[in-house]
């Protein structure tokens, strides 16, 4: 249990420092590179370069939406699939911005096992989750879903809509 | 012109409708009776307890506000009196408040319950487990899924109404998504063995549901005990209002259902819609004074059961119990006189509301299903009585309850041709009937 625990306090610690290093226009640190909208080549140039260190730090991760589109992209450990998406122009809703109080980052694991890899959801998580637009058995929050390295080659569903569905195909961007 | 109208809103504001009652006594479709009979039918519907209304009468007239109202207080009073209400109906079923959600009644609880999780989980989980016995809504829903392409199991009875634990274990498949059993059975007031039924399913890891609708207020619902997944309750059985009722839903494991009402999310998803304020109060009120009163209410209805029971019995011979007499609910007495038909002696008891079967079925000329379960013969089915005792059932109503059962009982046999002939020792089952 302390384990994923500070698993999660490191990804926080991590999610902070890239957000101020995004505000205050810092040269980002080494360690987590900002992925541009490039999204099928993204760092794998600088990453074959480098050999095992970047390997280790990024897993890829595929979004596929609900017209069986794929995305494929690089999410570095201890980034949320939330964040990872919104950095790469995918279309995930985050109404809430991470902090367990809405159902619009809801994401749907196409593989059993890689849901079963996957910590068990906290109380509000589930809460949260009983109220998203088309729930499944394998259905998780996209903020609560941290990289870690076990998870290499995740494939995430997006839902076809949220529970703010605007019916006319209004989609609100990320703030 | 001002007398015109006066007189049009004088016109209007007399009753048209011809008194029901006269000196006379009533008359009520084609029907005379001396006055209102004696209410024995507790199963089918309670009163509603005075304190109950008392407390559900503010939220019609003075804080009527929707409680999704978030803005202003009329929404914020309604909003607590509803939480309130929903710690009540927890604490009677030993639940958290976050596990309760309301609903429009049991029938909406057992529907979200046998389709919602079936079609949420309907992946791998094809298997549906229920008994013969359960109430319409229940047997209505799996047969729905049936058409849908779900398997389900109707598991028999035995004679004395309970289901048999190793044919629950043999009937659970890997598909298996629900296992459905009610708690106290409608028509015949037996008991099913909840925890060992609770534990079978823990063991196999299958989501339990039970309709625990006329079981709530009378025994001792425990969810954690019973290990349930998802129990539907019932209002207007324990003596609170109609047309509200509320569904259990375990939250650890979660056991998550496809609602059968989408709209703007309320109850936590499951059930869409404006939450009826003043029925929610009524339902909790009724849970909170079920849950001081229940042991004495089961005391003296045990001794009214009792006394109306042996007071047949001495009289006459002939009666039957149907279903178990130890595992049973004292409050509902489910007798057959043998030789007599149901119906007719409901016709001869005009003075006493009772019923013969459950009111859901009561519509059709079938026996009930639930005695045929029991494997009672054909002729002993349709000789069924079901007596509802509750809270409000005096002594002298019992005994009046006795005095015309009897007498009718007795001239029906009188005329009953099948009566004469074992009273001449003639065994009828042998005999080769000249028609059909």
């Amino acid at each position: 249990m302390l384990a994923p625990k500070s698993l999660q306090l490191g990804a926080q610690a991590i999610k902070g420092l890239s957000r101020v290093s995004h505000f205050s226009k810092f040269v980002a640190p080494a360690t987590i590179p900002c992925v541009q909208d490039g999204e099928l080549y993204s760092t794998t140039a600088t990453s074959s370069a480098d050999g095992g260190n970047e390997e280790k730090e990024k897993i890829s991760v595929t979004f596929v939406d609900k017209d069986g589109e794929e995305t494929q992209i690089k999410v570095p450990i201890g980034m949320s699939m939330l964040e990872a998406a919104h950095q790469n122009d995918i279309e995930l809703e985050g109404a809430c911005e991470g902090s367990l109080a809405c159902s619009t980052c809801h994401v749907i694991v196409m593989d059993v096992e890689h849901y079963n890899k996957l910590e068990e959801p906290t109380d509000e998580e589930n809460d949260m989750l009983d109220l998203a637009f088309g729930l499944t058995e394998t259905s998780r929050l996209g903020c609560q879903v941290i990289a870690k390295p076990e998870l290499d080659g995740l494939r995430l569903a997006l839902p076809a809509a949220t529970r703010n569905f605007a019916v006319d195909g209004f989609k609100p961007k990320p703030h | 012109m001002a007398s015109k109208i006066m007189a049009s809103t004088v016109r209007r504001t007399l009753p048209h409708i011809r008194p029901l009652s006269t000196a006379a006594g009533i008359s009520i479709k084609g029907v005379k009776i001396s006055g209102r009979p004696l209410y024995l039918d507790m199963q089918a519907t309670s009163p509603v307890d005075p304190r109950v209304l008392d407390a559900m009468l503010p939220y019609f007239i003075s804080q009527y506000g929707n409680p999704h109202s978030r803005t202003h207080l009329y929404g914020w009073e309604s909003d607590q009196a509803v939480e309130a209400a929903r710690a009540q109906v927890a604490s009677l079923i030993h639940a958290s408040p976050k596990e309760i959600i309301f609903t429009s009644g049991a029938t909406e609880s057992n529907n979200i319950s046998v389709k919602g999780v079936m079609r949420f989980y309907n992946e791998n989980k094809k298997h549906v487990i229920t008994t013969q016995t359960e109430h319409k809504c229940v047997l209505d829903s799996c047969r729905h899924l049936q058409q849908q392409g779900f398997d389900v199991t109707y598991l028999p009875v035995k004679p004395d109404g309970l289901i048999d634990l190793n044919e629950l274990r043999n009937s659970i498949r890997s598909d298996t998504g629900l296992v459905s059993v009610m708690a106290v059975n409608n028509e015949i007031g037996v008991i099913q063995p909840m925890e060992e039924i609770g534990r079978i399913c823990m063991e196999f890891g299958v989501p339990f549901h039970t309709d625990a609708a006329q079981a709530l207020g009378k025994i001792r619902v425990d969810v954690n005990k019973w290990n349930v997944s998802l129990m539907s309750l019932s209002g207007h059985k324990v003596y609170g209002p109609k047309g509200v009722g509320a569904l259990y839903m375990r939250r650890r494991p979660r056991i998550r259902v496809e609602p059968q009402m989408n709209g703007g999310g309320q109850e936590r998803g499951v059930r869409s819609g404006t939450v009826a304020t003043p029925l929610v109060v009524g339902m909790g009120a009724a849970c909170e004074i079920a849950m001081k009163e229940m042991e004495y209410d089961a005391k003296r209805v045990v001794k009214l059961k009792d006394r109306l029971l042996n007071g047949i019995r001495t009289r006459l011979d002939g009666v039957m119990v149907n279903g178990s007499m130890e595992r049973r609910y004292a409050g509902n007495l489910n007798l057959s006189f043998a030789y007599v038909e149901g119906e007719s002696l409901l016709m001869g008891l005009k003075e006493v509301a009772v019923s013969t079967g459950s009111a859901c079925t009561s519509a059709s000329l079938e026996p009930s299903y639930v005695l045929r379960a029991l494997g009672v013969d054909d002729d002993m089915a349709h000789t069924s009585v079901r007596f509802g005792i509750g809270r409000f059932t005096t002594e002298e109503e019992v005994d009046k309850v006795v005095e015309l059962t009897v007498n009718q009982v007795k001239k029906l046999r009188e005329m009953s041709p099948l009566y004469e002939m074992v009273k001449e020792g003639i065994d009828y089952k042998s005999v080769q009937w000249a028609q059909h």
